[in-house]
């Protein structure tokens, strides 16, 4: 099966550091893959370049067969959730929904049916500057899901989220995921590791492959090493 | 059809971001509004009258009362002060209570009766531009007709026949018209040129937010991971900024031509297209600026460098043909030199097409010069 995501000797930084130093990795369908790193760690960096939008220095990276240096096309079956808020904060919480469907070329139907699903039909006049973190995330997946993409990219989807909000928006993934869609999750908290599939965890400028439960161990590790406690703490 | 429907969505989430932004909402409607109302009561009297005059009469004569009392009915000066020396006069005019002071000599009666010359001094307070030149157009009107009644006078006790003495005087008959605006109406020639002065800073303000509005805000990653064509972002946004611009613009105009009965000399459809070709252009700078700086505010700056001094070396108040020839090549760049300067053909002579048409080809190349540096900008920065 071909990946969703090939990277291959991805390099990024500003000046003369290096925040991602030849990465290289693939992703599959159907797969929740956790990108995982303490802040600073270069996990919004990578994926700003999954997503297209930020350019890279060296490397190759493919999406579902694009090679993004050269095409866009890949943008079409693409879902974005950022770490900043970067819905349109002009318009309320159903315009944003339009706005966006209407420039991913998706019907009205797609509309209702994500108001329904991610439960917004109370918010829906709400200016979104204005919304708790939680209602914002989950229109942000909703947004980001309008078009039925085949691969997700969310950065710090669940951080300080309501409960009820994770709630909708893990069942909403879980969906997504199970009708065939990629996820690309960036995250910084290891609990959240257990709705993965594999981690990337992202370590000055490198990426090293785990099992969610490897991973969690190696955290777990790390914060009993002596090191750790002399107050050498990441997060 | 997508295309379409993508470039009205965009379009309609403009018209929404300039309406709900409420510090840009009213600097749109209100600004240039307010701005025709506060110079049209500014210029209401339309022409300078009442010119406070001083006389000073140092003879007090028969001949020189009659004299000041011929200033006294004259249409443009009103006499507030009649000093009883040079001194006062002096001081009445430093102080800004008189404007013109005329000063009739001693021996002023004496000398006319004697048919001798004499000398009537006229002085005008020249610190404030525009009160000096209108009184001493006004003085001047006064004294030419009352120096040729002397002088037809002088003829007559010479034993000249009066008719003889007047065609003596009158033989080359100067007279002045004024063409365009014959009455030197203020109102006419300044007003609506400073409210639209006010109307093109907004929208150069806003002309300014095109690009870099878009890129410095979040949204900006939706825009990107959209893959949407810049082309059609941009081109969609300028669209329903341009549209805005006329729209707010049109009150202006019905408030100027219809209620205040600013003279527009050429048909409105004329007038209104070529505030629609500068509108373009005067966008195609603000979306420029709008590229090459890093953030809004420095944007907002250099719209505001350009759109600031702009009127003044438009031509409008003072000629371009007085300025420094280096500056007149300079000013040609900015669209509100050729706009000002339009607007004054339009509204006073009423062109025609062949005279017009560099002014359009004007703005179309200033158009065609910014948006296409603007999209390299865009195209290599983002």
């Amino acid at each position: 099966m071909a990946p969703v995501i090939r990277v291959k000797d991805l390099t990024q930084g500003n000046g003369q550091k290096n925040i991602l130093d030849g990465l290289s990795f693939e992703v599959y369908g159907g797969e929740c893959f956790g990108l995982f790193g303490v802040r600073g760690a270069g996990k919004t960096a990578l994926l700003h370049i999954l997503a297209g939008i930020d350019r890279f220095k060296s490397g190759s990276v493919e999406i579902l067969g694009c090679d993004i240096r050269k095409s866009e096309a890949f943008k079409r079956r693409l879902g974005l959730v950022t770490q900043e808020r970067s819905l349109f904060r002009d318009l309320n919480v159903y315009e944003n929904l339009e706005f966006i469907s209407v420039l991913k070329n998706t019907e009205k139907e797609n509309v209702l049916a994500a108001v329904k699903r991610f439960e917004l039909e109370d918010f829906l006049g709400e200016p979104v500057g204005t919304l708790d973190a939680g209602i914002y995330q989950r229109l942000s997946l909703a947004c980001a899901l309008l078009n039925m993409p085949r691969l997700l990219i969310a950065d710090d989807l669940i951080s300080d989220v309501d409960t009820y909000s994770r709630h909708v928006i893990s069942r909403e993934l879980k969906t997504f995921l199970s009708g065939g869609g990629t996820c690309v999750w960036g995250f910084s908290r290891i609990e959240f590791c257990a709705e993965m599939n594999r981690i990337g965890w992202l370590e000055n400028g490198s990426l090293t492959l785990y099992t969610p439960r490897d991973a969690s161990e190696q955290w777990d590790s790390r914060l009993r090493s002596p090191e750790r406690q002399n107050g050498d703490d990441d997060d | 059809m997508m295309m379409i429907r993508q470039c009205l969505a965009i379009m309609r989430r403009e018209f929404f971001y300039m309406w709900r932004d409420k510090g840009l909402r009213c600097i749109l409607l209100a600004g240039p509004l307010l701005g025709l109302l506060l110079f049209y009561a500014t210029y209401s009297a339309r022409v300078l009258k009442d010119i406070p005059t001083a006389i000073a009469d140092l003879d007090r004569s028969g001949a020189s009362l009659e004299l000041a009392r011929d200033i006294r009915n004259t249409e443009n000066l009103k006499v507030v002060a009649c000093p009883d020396s040079f001194d006062e006069l002096n001081e009445l005019i430093k102080n800004g209570k008189a404007v013109v002071g005329i000063v009739i000599p001693e021996n002023y009666g004496k000398d006319v009766s004697l048919h001798r010359q004499t000398r009537v001094e006229v002085i005008v307070d020249g610190s404030n531009m525009i009160y000096a030149t209108n009184a001493a157009s006004a003085a001047l009107s006064v004294t030419r007709t009352l120096g040729a009644r002397t002088g037809i006078n002088t003829l007559v006790a010479r034993g000249i026949q009066p008719l003889q003495a007047k065609e003596a005087y009158q033989s080359v008959d100067f007279r002045e018209e004024a063409w365009f605006n014959p009455a030197l109406n203020y109102a006419c020639f300044i007003v609506l040129a400073l409210a639209l002065n006010i109307w093109q800073q907004c929208c150069t303000l806003a002309a300014c937010m095109t690009i870099v509005g878009e890129t410095g805000a979040g949204s900006w990653y939706q825009i990107k991971s959209l893959g949407l064509s810049k082309f059609k972002l941009f081109f969609s946004k300028s669209a329903a900024q341009v549209i805005t611009f006329m729209v707010i613009s049109l009150p202006v105009f019905f408030l100027a031509f219809v209620i205040f009965k600013i003279p527009l000399r050429c048909g409105f459809p004329v007038f209104f297209l070529f505030n629609l070709a500068f509108v373009i252009a005067l966008h195609s700078v603000g979306t420029l600026a709008s590229g090459i700086a890093r953030n809004a505010v420095n944007s907002t700056r250099f719209g505001m460098l350009v759109a600031l001094p702009s009127f003044i070396l438009s031509g409008y108040t003072w000629p371009l043909e007085a300025m420094p020839h280096y500056l007149q090549v300079i000013v040609k760049i900015l669209p509100q030199t050729w706009y000002f300067q339009g607007i004054n053909f339009l509204t006073f002579k009423n062109p025609d097409w062949a005279f017009m048409t560099r002014f359009f080809l004007a703005f179309f190349a200033i158009a065609a010069a910014c948006y296409g540096a603007a999209a390299v900008i865009v195209s290599r920065r983002l």
